[in-house]
This record gives C-alpha cells, sequence and structure tokens, in this order.
C-alpha cells in the first residue's frame, strides 16, 4: 500500500524524484561527537551553534548507569513548517532530494522559521566566523547538498566511526535506507506534528524523544550549565 | 550530571511583546478616531487619538525592524518575487504598510477636514487597523508545535487585548470629558470581560493538553512567569479592573483611570507571558 500523500510539497513516492533521508541506529551511537565536529570544519558553524548536536541522557542507577545519545539535525520535513513560515521565501525545499535549503541573501533574521521548528534545528549565525561572511541570518543542516549533489555522502555520515549514520534515497528501493526503514521499527522525533520528517531513529527511547517532566524544575545543576553555556555563546 | 550539553535560545524575545503591546493599541486608538465620525461622544479625541495612534505605529515599525537581524533588508517583504502568502508575516507585513498609508492620507484629511473622506479613509483604516492585532495572533497559532501560541484563540484574544488596551489609553485623552469616559468605560469593562473568559479558556485547553502543553502550563501559572502572567497579568490586569468598574468608584474618572493603569500593566504582561510562556518547553528539547 502507498504512503499517505497529505501535502503537494511532499516527495515522498513521487515518480522519477529522490527522497533523501537518514536513518541514525542508536544502538551503534558511541557519542564520540565525530559528526558535530565534521559538520563544524565542513561549514565553518561557528562557536555556540551547530547543525548537528548529539545530547545524551544519564539512565539508570549508580553504579549501572549509561548515557543514552540521540544525534540531532534539520529533519528535512516532508512538510517543513519552516518553510511555510517565511515571509520572504528565504527558506524552500527542493523538489528532486527533498533537501530544505536556506536563500541567505534573502533572509531578514525575523526568526519566523525558527520559532515553528519543532526540532529545534535552526539557529541564527552569530558574528563570530572565520572564514565566510555569511552572518546575522538564520542557518541549518542542509543534509550537505553539495556534497550529495556530488555523490558523496554527508559529512556527519562519513566520519561516524560506528556507522550510525545511514544516508541514502527513501524513494529507491534497493537504498539501504529504504531496506531499513521497510524492515526495522524506526521512529520519528514528534510524529504529532505532522511534518513528516526525513530522519528516522532505530532505538530511540521515549526518554529521549519526548519532553520529560525534568524540563519542569530543573536541577540546579542543569541551571548552571544553561548559564555557562550562554555566558560562553556571548 | 546534567542532561543536557547544548541549549537552545528562544527565537522571540520580550521586544516582541512591546511590539504587540504597541501596535495592539495603536490600532484601537485609530478605531476610536474612526468613531468620531459616527458616534458624538468620540470627537473630542479624533485627533489626539490619531496623531498618538501614528506616533506608536511608527514607534511599532521601528521595533519591528530593529529586532530583524538583517534590518537592511526589511523592503524584502514588499519584493513580490519573495513574498510568501503561506506565511502570516507576510500578510502582516503588508497589512503594516497600508496601515501605515492609510493612516497618512488621514493625517492630510483631518488637517482638511473633509468629513466624506474622512469617514471613509477612516473605516478603511479600521479595518486594516483590526489587521494588525488579528495577524499578531496568527503569527503566533500557525506554529503547530508551540503550546498556547496554537490556539484559534490567539487572534480574538489580540484583537480584545488590543480595543482594551487601546481604551485604557484613550481614557487619559478623553480627560474630564464624562460622556466619553462613560463610553471607555464600556469598552473596558466588555474587552477586559471577553480576555478574561478567553484566557479561562486558554488555561483549561492548555492544561489539559499533551506533555508540551501541560509543562508550559506549570510554567505559566508557577515561578517568575506565574507571577507576571497570573498575579499581573489575569489577577492584577484583567480581574481587578473588572472589579473597579463594576463598583460606584468606577463610573467616575478616578476609578476610570485607574482600571485603565491597571489595564496596561495587565496588557503588557499577557502578551508577554504568553509570547515567553510558548517558547520555554521547547529550548529544553
Amino acid at each position: 500500500m502507498s504512503e499517505l500523500r497529505l501535502s503537494s510539497i511532499e516527495t515522498r513516492g513521487v515518480p522519477g524524484k529522490k527522497r533523501y533521508a537518514m536513518v541514525i541506529d542508536l544502538r551503534r551511537c558511541i557519542g564520540c561527537d565525530a559528526c558535530m565536529v565534521a559538520c563544524k570544519a565542513e561549514y565553518d558553524v561557528p562557536l555556540g551553534v551547530w547543525r548537528t548536536w548529539v545530547p545524551y541522557r544519564v539512565v539508570g542507577t549508580y553504579p549501572n548507569v549509561r548515557k543514552q545519545f540521540l544525534p540531532r539535525l534539520c529533519n528535512h520535513c516532508d512538510d517543513p513548517p519552516c518553510v511555510r513560515s517565511c515571509p520572504v521565501g528565504a527558506t524552500y525545499k527542493v523538489e528532486d532530494g527533498g533537501f530544505v535549503l536556506q536563500h541567505y541573501d534573502r533572509c531578514i533574521g525575523c526568526k519566523a522559521c525558527m520559532a515553528s521548528c519543532p526540532y529545534n534545528a535552526r539557529f541564527l549565525l552569530p558574528k563570530n566566523r572565520t572564514s565566510t561572511d555569511i552572518t546575522g541570518v538564520v542557518d541549518k543542516c542542509t543534509f550537505c547538498h553539495h556534497r550529495v549533489v556530488q555523490g558523496m555522502a554527508p559529512a556527519c555520515v562519513q566520519t561516524c566511526i560506528g556507522r550510525a549514520r545511514i544516508f541514502g534515497d527513501l524513494n529507491d528501493p534497493s537504498s539501504e535506507v529504504a531496506r531499513l526503514v521497510a524492515t526495522l521499527p524506526t521512529q520519528v522525533l514528534r510524529p504529532e506534528e505532522g511534518t513528516k520528517p526525513n530522519v528516522f531513529y532505530i532505538g530511540a527511547d521515549r526518554n529521549l524523544t519526548e519532553h520529560g517532566r525534568a524540563v519542569y524544575n530543573p536541577p540546579e545543576v542543569l541551571e548552571r550549565d544553561r548559564q555557562a553555556f550562554d555566558n560562553h555563546k556571548a | 550530571m546534567g542532561d543536557f550539553n547544548i541549549f537552545h535560545q528562544m527565537p522571540w524575545s520580550g521586544s516582541y511583546a512591546i511590539y504587540f503591546f504597541v501596535i495592539g493599541i495603536s490600532a484601537a486608538l485609530f478605531f476610536f478616531s474612526t468613531l468620531s465620525w459616527y458616534q458624538a461622544e468620540f470627537k473630542p479625541i479624533r485627533a489626539s487619538a490619531f496623531y498618538l495612534s501614528f506616533l506608536l505605529l511608527g514607534l511599532g515599525g521601528l521595533l519591528l525592524i530593529g529586532d530583524l537581524t538583517q534590518p537592511g533588508r526589511f523592503l524584502n517583504i514588499l519584493n513580490p518575487a519573495y513574498l510568501n502568502f503561506a506565511s502570516p508575516l507576510a500578510w502582516g507585513g503588508l497589512n503594516l504598510i497600508s496601515f501605515g498609508l492609510v493612516s497618512v492620507a488621514y493625517f492630510f484629511m483631518l488637517r482638511s477636514n473633509n468629513e466624506p473622506t474622512g469617514r471613509l479613509l477612516g473605516v478603511i483604516g479600521s479595518l486594516l487597523a483590526v489587521g494588525l492585532p488579528i495577524y499578531t495572533g496568527f503569527d503566533l497559532t500557525v506554529h503547530q508545535n508551540r503550546p498556547v501560541w496554537n490556539s484559534p484563540l490567539m487572534p480574538v484574544l489580540f484583537v480584545a487585548l488590543s480595543l482594551v488596551s487601546g481604551a485604557a489609553v484613550a481614557s487619559f485623552l478623553a480627560g474630564k470629558n464624562e460622556q466619553l469616559q462613560v463610553m471607555l468605560r464600556r469598552f473596558m469593562l466588555w474587552s477586559a470581560g471577553g480576555v478574561g473568559a478567553m484566557l479561562i479558556s486558554l488555561l483549561g485547553t492548555t492544561a489539559y493538553g499533551g506533555v508540551g502543553a501541560e509543562q508550559t502550563f506549570m510554567f505559566l501559572t508557577s515561578g517568575a512567569l506565574g507571577g507576571i502572567f497570573i498575579g499581573l497579568g489575569i489577577l492584577l490586569g484583567t480581574a481587578a479592573p473588572i472589579a473597579l468598574l463594576v463598583t460606584p468608584f468606577g463610573h467616575r474618572q478616578t476609578g476610570i483611570l485607574s482600571a485603565a493603569v491597571l489595564i496596561l500593566v495587565g496588557g503588557m504582561a499577557l502578551r508577554y507571558a504568553i509570547l515567553i510562556g510558548g517558547q520555554i518547553v521547547q529550548t529544553y528539547f
């Protein structure tokens, strides 16, 4: 049975069109952060902001504790709210491939796209870039569009030591991502938002993917961490 | 050990709440100036309400442009090749500019005191003016992932907040004009009542919402934000003025002006709390 298409912008199952997706196998992620470093190097991503990041949560009771990782990035949604909310069309979806990209020269910095993204995937580029003069506009992961169109894998995928990140065309039934999504139980983040993400997780735990009760009245150490993070950014 | 190693910022800071506040008052004051062509009681504030509306519109525009990280590109919003009509901000930008243009024409008409043109421009301007709180409400409503914001009540709530805050400011412009104060008292009372009813609905749907909504409810009703939302916004800025206005003291000018002060404090607090409240939980995701 074919998948239900709700929006004309969707690329799923469109004949002749690619629909790039990433599968992240959390059983393989060791939290080395090499993906974050590769992404930073690829794009000169300034300090304090990330196109991809790997938050973790410590679970268990001492001495049986472990860290759970959840690599994050733009979900290149099939129905992206950021594209809808941008007043000047600075954010757009590439029909062939499904990349959600950004016209930096159009962006007015209203941050409506940031407000509309359920995944916190977007950030404002600060002024402290070392070798790029694009600043003061909203940026995000591009699924390494420039690499993919040349037949290469995204930087984070190429560098992942555990091969936890797998990238490919979901519309191609013979691709590894299509096989993984078809044969293994996968999860997406915040499916209730109707964005139809193209980043799929294997082994994602609800403790990681949902808002925890700890958000309210967070432990003091968390607030100290946030303060230190904000000071560092400033 | 904390649960997070990266923190996210709120995209829209408190300065947006000031913009919502200022632009809402501007819209309502223009409406009261227009009303003066149809209701004789409003005639004394025809010019003053308009001039203040125009001043606040200019201030609001500056606040909005100043909050862009690329303020020099604000004209992109007028570029037909760029405009994305799926975004309420695009409609809002056009609405704001159209309202500004009609306000300029209304200014020249006021100088010439041409009644038929005044009525026409007033009605057109008032329709555009009501579009301002509506678009600001939609601006929040369309974000489906944001608790509190993603409610059909938002545009209506912002219209009611605009009307009640505008009436509060107009009551200061009215001075000792008793007939006008009576009219403005009614506007304040009924609009504040509408705001109160909507806030109760909003709190109910938020409290019984999903995990994010439930946690947002907890943020909005306790701690520092709870003090602003419940304390300043609902109790001091909505319930207290209603109670004051229905008492005999609230029928006198001093009472009306006291209620107006409370309403203005509450109007600003409510806008701030709704704006920030809808963003807190998301920063932890």
